[in-house]
């Protein structure tokens, strides 16, 4: 569960980022978060992602009260979420296999351990052809699959994903967003999908929360286009 | 952490020392020059204190007693003396036995002893001291005690070794201070090259829940790593550099004897030791660069 509450982000530099956000996502739920560039979606995700503080205000991911976790805490808070960005963010001098092996070494796991579940999260994201491929072999939309493999490795309850279709084919958008929903379906997996492109939301529908100025101007589900079919 | 896991940060941290090549070796070039230095100054150090133990050894005072000097004098001096806590050694010769030592030593010319009414010997206490540098003070209150004549002592020479000791150990220690200080920043620049070359996988572990000892681990292979590298080199030439001084001395000793020296300590005796502090000592230069260097540049 995701949870802000009064949530003010003053930057030094003058800027209000968020202004007296309240916000509530229950586990399960998949949310997209739409808004134009500096709307405050980045700094929304930095708080949910604790790499940042709020100025006031409380915000709780987890179970962790964010406020007031620090040091290693920190480090095992993010374990429990899984992120995906938008530049994908793998190890190019890794394979597909190590690139996901490598968040399961962090968590230290067994090597046993993850010799199994390297090959099980490849085969949901259908990439279990192209383990020992390296990151720049790949088309955008496969690596970004990969980033999803990661961000499933640890089997964490949240994933968040930050403009995950931001640097591929508008085709292949779809897929993606696709694969996302199918998580939510399957695993339960709460999934906040932040992005600016308004046809896919309105394509997938469901709740949507529009960011404007560092405000929500609008909380609420849509039905989707697909589901109109 | 896991043992596998451990074992996949140390090689991690070993294969990073191939990937940054040439500051790597720039780092184990500077830290095998401290190191070398390093040992040779501890081998020097150990032969002068050698030298100082076989001084300090046969380290003698004389103290010559007053020639109307009483038994019971005598017994009140004696008593001073083994009460004094810097004295390790009292030994008391009588008048006959002085003399019966002096016509032993010099038999050639016992005859002579032979001529004379009295017994010219005076009556003495030989004394050693325990450490070399408290002899001064020790002369200076064996004369204080009513009945001695006269002290002889060898403070000059050991006052002059004490010196040189002291002199070098200073300038040593100076030298090696510089180099270590040079080594360090070397390392962390090393280091800090590799922490940039890794920047992109560093921000990467830690949105995905890397604890800063998994992120830092080994940036610190990597430099304790070259730091024995260095050590084991540095002891090679060690070994090398000793072994022809060690040939200079082997052939006539006799002058040095006179100074107590009897050689080099063999290197077989220490090459263990002079192996681990080394290698030790190159571990911990390395961790203390990578100190400096993952200290800012990695927060979680």
């Amino acid at each position: 569960m995701v949870e802000l509450k009064n949530v003010n982000v003053h930057y030094s530099s003058g800027v209000d980022a968020l202004q007296d956000i309240n916000l509530r996502i229950n586990d399960g739920e998949f949310v997209f978060i739409v808004g134009g560039s500096g709307a405050g979606k980045s700094t929304l995700v930095k708080l949910m992602t604790r790499e940042i503080t709020p100025t006031t205000g409380r915000v709780f991911v987890n179970g962790y009260n964010l406020n007031k976790t620090k040091g290693n805490k920190i480090a095992k808070f993010r374990r429990s979420i899984g992120m995906v960005f938008q530049d994908f963010r793998l190890i190019q001098e890794l394979n597909v296999y190590e690139n996901v092996a490598f968040v399961l070494r962090i968590a230290d796991q067994s090597t046993r351990f993850i010799k199994q579940r390297v090959p099980y999260v490849l085969n949901l994201v259908d990439l279990a052809g192209k383990a020992r491929s390296k990151p720049k072999e790949l088309s955008g939309g496969e690596q970004q699959r990969v980033a999803i493999a990661r961000a499933l490795a640890n089997d964490p309850g949240l994933i968040i994903a930050d403009e995950p279709t931001g640097n591929i084919d508008p085709r292949l958008s779809y897929e993606i967003v696709e694969l996302l929903k199918d998580i939510n379906r399957s695993a339960g997996t709460t999934i906040i999908m932040v992005t600016h492109e308004h046809d896919l939301v309105k394509h997938f529908g469901g709740r949507i929360i529009n960011i404007q100025d560092g405000a929500i101007t609008f909380d609420d589900n849509i039905g989707g286009s697909d589901e109109d079919e | 952490m896991r043992t596998s896991n451990v074992t996949y940060l140390v090689k991690k941290g070993i294969s990073s020392v191939w990937k940054n090549l040439l500051m790597s070796f720039a780092s184990f070039s500077i830290l095998m020059v401290s190191l070398l230095l390093v040992g040779c100054s501890v081998l020097l150090m150990m032969n002068v204190n050698t030298i100082m133990k076989n001084i300090e050894d046969t380290n003698e005072i004389t103290i010559y007693l007053k020639e109307d000097v009483s038994e019971k004098q005598v017994t009140h001096i004696r008593s001073v003396l083994e009460k004094n806590t810097d004295i390790t050694e009292v030994t008391y010769y009588s008048k006959e036995q002085a003399l019966e030592d002096f016509r032993n030593n010099m038999a050639e010319y016992s005859e002579l002893l032979d001529y004379l009414d009295d017994n010219p010997m005076p009556e003495t206490f030989l004394v050693r001291v325990a450490d070399l540098s408290k002899i001064r003070h020790v002369v200076n209150t064996i004369s204080e005690i009513e009945g001695v004549e006269k002290i002889k002592a060898p403070y000059d020479f050991a006052s002059v070794l004490l010196q040189i000791r002291n002199t070098f150990t200073l300038i040593a220690g100076a030298v090696l201070l510089a180099l270590v200080v040079v080594s360090i920043v070397i390392v962390s620049n090393t280091i800090r090259t590799s922490v940039f070359a890794r920047r992109n996988e560093i921000s990467i572990m830690r949105y995905v829940g890397a604890t800063s000892a998994f992120i830092k681990t080994p940036f610190f292979v990597e430099g304790m790593f070259i730091g024995i590298l260095a050590g084991a080199a540095a002891w090679g030439l060690t070994w090398l550099v000793y072994d022809s001084v060690s040939s200079l001395f082997s052939a006539d000793l006799t002058l040095w004897q006179m100074f107590g020296f009897y050689g080099l300590i063999p290197f077989s005796d220490i090459m263990w030791i002079v192996l681990a502090v080394n290698c030790g000592a190159g571990a911990l230069l390395g961790a203390v660069g990578t100190v400096f260097s993952t200290g800012k540049y990695l927060k979680v």
